[in-house]
């Protein structure tokens, strides 16, 4: 996998093979740099100017439309970046791209479940996001990208920065989705969680298994 | 003969065409108000002083340039010699609004030609053609003023306006990355920037025309009741005049921004880092 760089395209991952299966959590750990951020841009298509070859369920992302790609292979960058409005304008964001036109939007009483699931019962679906702490912030960012519904969740250090309630609510939805069938990319800084079904090495940019 | 009737009746008789003529010692006594503030300017170490002068040397040299081209120009009465001006008027006014927007990506020459040109070539034939009815279509005397003003006035909301799109997505880059993130085009992850960039663009204008005759009379108005023009038609002149600035302002603003906004995302609908820009 290429960038473009000043003096012609650079090399940010060398030979990456990197197959997610319905039903498994994947986690990528590496220091810092190794290309674990740049690997998931690359996945969501986020990326501008990368080469290589990615296939959604035998499908190659070329034939895909972006937007397409993006709402089934979702990613969530470390720090949640809300938009201005409540915190039900956030979790709608979603359906007010033309991506998600002629699906219905979750109404109130689903939003208001999904909160309560995730223990932010004292969160009121019209308090403004700016004022949410951080982990409120990622625990909502995640849901909204849950109720989109994306087959592919690829996590940039999900709990890097949380407190310990917060992280184990992103762990617990994290594993909820994996168990109902999604396929999850979540890289890490420090270590694999012992719960991931595999645990990757990236570092030089290259892949390498862990052993368990 | 009182002496008050001696003077108004030599201030008469200096008017041609009902317009008292200003002579060379008369703009130099003018120039006296820069030299002033200069002064004051340097006194008070603002650091402007230079560029103030450079400026009021400028609005000599073009204006009185622009006066002698528009002297031969309405006297030889030619439609490709006004349709020059007005391609002249487009481009200065091109490269003006690209000095005014430093946050605009390179490469916006042409959209803001194509932008000043369809506005002003829309709005000013439209305002000579239908509502003065010009004869013929291209009499220089009616078009020039009013494109110089449709132009000049659109060309201030364009750089408002692109000035503030691209300076708005910067800012709501971390916001712009999420909703493309979540599926949205370039278009959805833009809006709120056009909208903000487009506010900008024509509050300016709501605002003039909202005070217009109760804080300030307009400078077309003031212009012809100096020359002696009946109040009321210049007036009506002047709503005329503030309503094609508004459309033009209106126009080249949205078209200029729609036309633009896009260069901030690659072909995939990426929005593209400050690095990775073209």
């Amino acid at each position: 996998m290429t960038r473009p760089g000043d003096d012609g395209p650079v090399a940010i991952l060398r030979d990456v093979r990197i197959l997610v299966e319905p039903g498994t959590l994947t986690d990528v750990v590496g220091p810092s740099g190794a290309g674990k951020t740049t690997l998931l841009l690359a996945l969501a298509r986020l990326l501008p100017g990368v080469t290589g070859r990615i296939e959604l369920g035998g499908v190659p992302a070329s034939s895909m439309d972006p937007r397409m790609w993006r709402s089934a292979v979702a990613y969530l960058p470390q720090r949640s970046a809300l938009v201005p409005g409540s915190v039900a304008d956030n979790l709608l964001l979603p359906w007010r791209f033309k991506v998600h036109g002629g699906l219905t939007p979750p109404d109130a009483g689903r939003l208001r479940e999904a909160l309560d699931g995730v223990r932010l019962s004292d969160v009121a679906l019209e308090r403004p996001a700016e004022r949410l702490s951080e982990g409120q912030s990622a625990r909502v960012a995640l849901l909204r990208t849950l109720l989109a519904g994306p087959e592919v969740l690829l996590l940039d250090e999900p709990d890097a920065a949380l407190d310990d309630e917060s992280a184990e609510q992103v762990g617990r939805l994290t594993r909820d989705f994996v168990d109902a069938g999604g396929g999850v990319v979540r890289v890490r800084h420090l270590r694999a969680d012992v719960h991931a079904d595999r645990r990757l090495h990236l570092e030089h940019g290259a892949l390498s298994e862990m052993e368990r | 003969m009182t002496a008050s009737a001696i003077a108004t009746s030599a201030a008469a008789a200096a008017r041609v065409g009902g317009v008292v003529p200003i002579g060379w010692p008369q703009l130099l006594l003018a120039s006296m108000f820069v030299v002033v503030t200069g002064a004051l300017a340097l006194w008070m170490q603002l650091g402007v002083t230079k560029q103030l002068a450079i400026a009021a040397a400028r609005t000599y040299v073009q204006l009185l340039l622009l006066g002698l081209v528009l002297v031969w120009v309405i006297r030889f009465n030619q439609w490709w010699a006004v349709v020059g001006i007005l391609v002249i008027m487009i481009v200065a006014a091109a490269n003006v609004i690209l000095r005014r927007a430093p946050d605009a990506p390179g490469g916006l020459f042409l959209t803001s030609v194509v932008s000043m040109a369809v506005t002003g070539l829309t709005v000013t034939f439209a305002v000579t053609g239908l509502v003065i009815g010009a004869n013929p279509w291209y009499d220089a005397l009616t078009v020039i003023p009013i494109a110089g003003m449709v132009i000049g006035n659109s060309m201030t909301g364009v750089a408002l306006s692109l000035e503030r799109v691209f300076a708005d997505m910067d800012s709501r880059a971390g916001e712009i990355r999420t909703m493309t993130a979540l599926g949205a085009t370039a278009w959805e992850a833009a809006h709120p920037s056009v909208r903000t960039a487009l506010r900008a663009g024509l509050i300016p204008t709501i605002n003039s025309m909202a005070a217009a005759g109760l804080v300030f009379i307009p400078g077309m108005m003031t212009g012809q009741i100096l020359a002696h023009a009946d109040p009321l038609l210049a007036a009506k002149y002047q709503i005329v005049v503030m309503l094609m600035v508004a459309a033009a302002e209106i126009m080249g603003a949205v078209l200029a921004v729609l036309l633009s906004y896009r260069r901030r995302f690659d072909r995939e609908g990426i929005f593209l880092e400050k690095g990775m820009r073209p």
